[in-house]
């Protein structure tokens, strides 16, 4: 998962983005002031925009005003330290998804990140299952048919994604951009060698198995199994 | 209706006021008009009584006897029953009287003002007249007559003359009690609607509040004249106290957001640091930057400090501080050339002074202000640039510049920068961890010393290094004044 960071105090941003990383290692973006955010958000790669409201050249609200003007429905969490209600009324209504005021814990704002995302892509419950496959995305771990399958962490993000996804191809290029911050150089090799090993150690944990990953020439990935029964929601 | 009428309001005493020259002039009328009724009606009661006379003189007719006298025919006379008459002849013999009286004493005395005398008959009031008149009798016969002296008393009774004066008395008396009585509330009302505009005005005024600074007063109040300095006065201290409430509101804020931010950066770091079990080196890496961060905290928390006390400085009792503007500068310069040549820029001075040139500020002051804008000026500089300061008199003003050869100051921040918090390029403010206070502070202080201080800046992309001047005025403080704290004592 892609997450846009807009805060201009470098020495948080930099915590920030480390435990972002670090945690549930999502790929962090970090835009030092509303302007550069805003140019960011028209990407529409994020799976999640952490925005500051004090902003230089453009202030959070503004940033969120223009986000929410394009239809853009990323998640949006702010961060704030303003008081009072009327301020977080107005965030609310301005299209703000959750808030969290300055100085927050560091642990509820990477729960809080998770849950945005799983919200902003349909699921209510940090377990998520399709067919035989069950991905729980607190621990990071994957269970096929209950046989517990040791992924790495690219491995584990990319299954993550597309099981947010059930039956929609997702391009390499989607991937690429939700897997990997601004830093990286972008490589749909990358993605190919990883959708490979992921597809061997899905399937090498069952007699006789299914694929798992079917590849669409030309087009991308799509995870193939048939949906028994709803996610849980 | 209620009509305030508490003992101190206007209203109150206005009509106290009114009422007690009302009640002053209806006794000047009732006073006038007992002396002008009482002069007519005896005026024209002693005309009445002359009629009299008269008549009673032309009931004198010859006796016909041979002495030759004469006689008061009173079947002709017919006067009111209780008038009183007496007729003398030139010899002093009675020629006639009325019956109801006794006649006056021989020696009756003659009034003092003209021929009328006060007399009691019957123990009744009455007013005389004394008439010394001569008449011509028989003029028929031959000889045409003889002229005859007489003396002739008649009276009145007064009580009906009094009574009609004293009636008249009553009745302006009478009106003018009405009048007031009926002129009181009157008044009153006429005041309760007149003083309306004041009362609304008071409960406008009453209406503003902490929360709620509107004041829009009625446009009658500012064209009345007694309304309108209150009405202006009320507005312009509100105005002046939103805007303080206003500064306060926005200082309060943006210091509760710096110190939050801070806090979260340190909180953030400690948990970040916990989130994993990391190496010994690791650790001591964010022990680090947990000091560095708690420094900065630190440094915000003094700077704001010192930009509240510069802001609220009243004027200090006691002798005003004076500081010595070259001393001031020198040790600035001296404090700062270390970072100076860190940074590899050269500081040039050039101080256009000849004598000792005095400001009215502490000297601490002084020194803070020189230190943070040449501090300022020094963290803009590239190196191998020159920061260059100059000082000079202008006027009753010492003129300070300070100019740097750095990227300036974008036209956009340029009003900004003197803003609390207020960082213009925050790049920057990471690079040098400014705190956005540093250029509010030398304002405060410039402003205490009541100089004053601008910021000059045209960067040119195709021209770097045109920087940026600040340029700080600040009155000299007099001489006199500033050496006085120190007597000279006569040498013994």
């Amino acid at each position: 998962m892609r997450v846009l960071l807009v805060e201009d105090e470098v020495r948080l941003a930099d915590n920030l983005a480390a435990a972002l990383r670090d945690g549930p290692g999502f790929a962090v973006d970090w835009a030092e002031d509303g302007q550069v955010g805003d140019d960011c958000a028209c990407n529409r790669c994020y799976d999640l925009i952490i925005l500051d409201l004090m902003l230089p050249k453009l202030d959070g609200l503004s940033v969120l005003k223009r986000l929410r003007g394009r239809h853009d429905v990323t998640p949006v969490l702010i961060l704030t330290a303003k008081d009072g209600a009327d301020s977080i009324v107005q965030l609310l209504n301005a299209g703000a998804d959750d808030y969290l005021a300055k100085p927050f814990d560091l642990g509820e704002l990477i729960a809080r990140a998770k849950a945005l995302i799983r919200r902003g892509k349909g699921a209510a419950h940090p377990t998520l299952s399709v067919g035989s496959l069950e991905v729980n995305t607190l621990e990071q771990t994957v269970r096929r048919a209950g046989v517990l399958v040791e992924l790495s962490p690219t491995e584990y993000h990319i299954l993550e994604y597309l099981m947010h996804r059930p039956r929609v191809i997702v391009s390499k290029r989607e991937l690429l951009e939700h897997l990997y911050d601004y830093n990286w150089e972008h490589h749909s090799n990358v993605i190919e060698a990883h959708v490979s090993n992921l597809r061997k150690k899905l399937d090498g944990t069952l007699p006789e198995p299914a694929p798992v990953i079917e590849t669409m020439r030309g087009r991308g990935y799509r995870l193939a199994l048939e949906i028994t029964g709803e996610p849980l929601l | 209706m209620k009509l305030p009428l508490h003992p101190r309001s206007i209203a109150f005493r206005l009509i106290v006021a009114v009422l007690a020259v009302e009640l002053a002039s209806a006794l000047v009328v009732v006073f006038l008009s007992y002396g002008y009724e009482r002069h007519s009606h005896f005026r024209s009661f002693d005309v009445m009584l002359h009629g009299r006379v008269d008549s009673i003189l032309g009931a004198v007719q010859d006796a016909d006897d041979p002495e030759k006298n004469v006689m008061l025919v009173q079947a002709d006379l017919h006067f009111p029953p209780d008038d009183i008459y007496e007729v003398y002849d030139a010899k002093g013999r009675l020629l006639g009287r009325s019956p109801n009286w006794q006649g006056a004493s021989p020696n009756l005395p003659a009034s003092d003002h003209g021929h009328h005398l006060q007399l009691d008959v019957n123990g009744r009031s009455y007013r005389l007249l004394r008439f010394q008149g001569s008449r011509t009798i028989d003029v028929a016969e031959p000889g045409g007559g003889k002229l005859r002296q007489f003396t002739i008393l008649y009276g009145a009774p007064t009580e009906h003359v009094w009574e009609a004066i004293l009636g008249s008395v009553e009745f302006y008396a009478a009106g003018s009690l009405l009048l007031l009585l009926v002129t009181g509330p009157l008044i009153a009302w006429l005041l309760h609607r007149g003083l309306l505009p004041l009362r609304q005005l008071a409960s406008l005024a009453s209406q503003v509040s902490v929360d709620s600074w509107q004041f829009s007063p009625p446009a009658s109040a500012h064209l009345t004249p007694e309304l309108a300095p209150l009405t202006l006065a009320i507005e312009s201290v509100l105005q002046r106290l939103e805007q303080s409430f206003t500064q306060q509101k926005t200082f309060v804020s943006d210091a509760a957001h710096e110190l939050k931010t801070a806090v979260a950066v340190i909180k953030s770091t400690l948990q970040l640091l916990g989130m994993k079990r990391r190496t010994i080196a690791e650790y001591q890496a964010g022990l680090e930057r947990c000091l560095a961060d708690s420094l900065r905290l630190e440094e915000i928390v003094v700077k704001m400090l010192t930009l509240a006390r510069e802001e609220n400085a009243a004027a200090a009792a006691g002798p005003r501080p004076a500081s010595d503007l070259t001393e001031c500068l020198d040790s600035a310069v001296a404090q700062l050339e270390t970072f100076a040549a860190l940074r590899g820029v050269k500081v040039e001075v050039a101080i256009a002074f000849s004598d000792v040139s005095l400001v009215p500020l502490p000297p601490e002051d002084c020194s803070l202000l020189f230190s943070n804008l040449i501090l300022n000026a020094l963290q803009h500089s590239p190196a191998e640039t020159l920061v260059e300061i100059r000082l000079a008199q202008k006027g009753g003003h010492a003129e300070l510049r300070i100019q740097d050869h750095g990227d300036g100051i974008d036209p956009a921040a340029l009003p900004h920068v003197f803003d609390r918090f207020y960082r213009g390029d925050p790049a920057r403010s990471r690079n040098t961890g400014g705190t956005g206070l540093g250029l509010a502070i030398c304002k405060a202080i410039a402003e205490k010393a009541g100089g004053a201080i601008e910021i000059a800046s045209q960067p040119d992309p195709d021209l770097p290094g045109q920087g940026t001047t600040v340029t700080v005025r600040l009155p000299l403080a007099r001489e006199a004044e500033a050496s006085q704290p120190q007597p000279v004592l006569p040498s013994a």
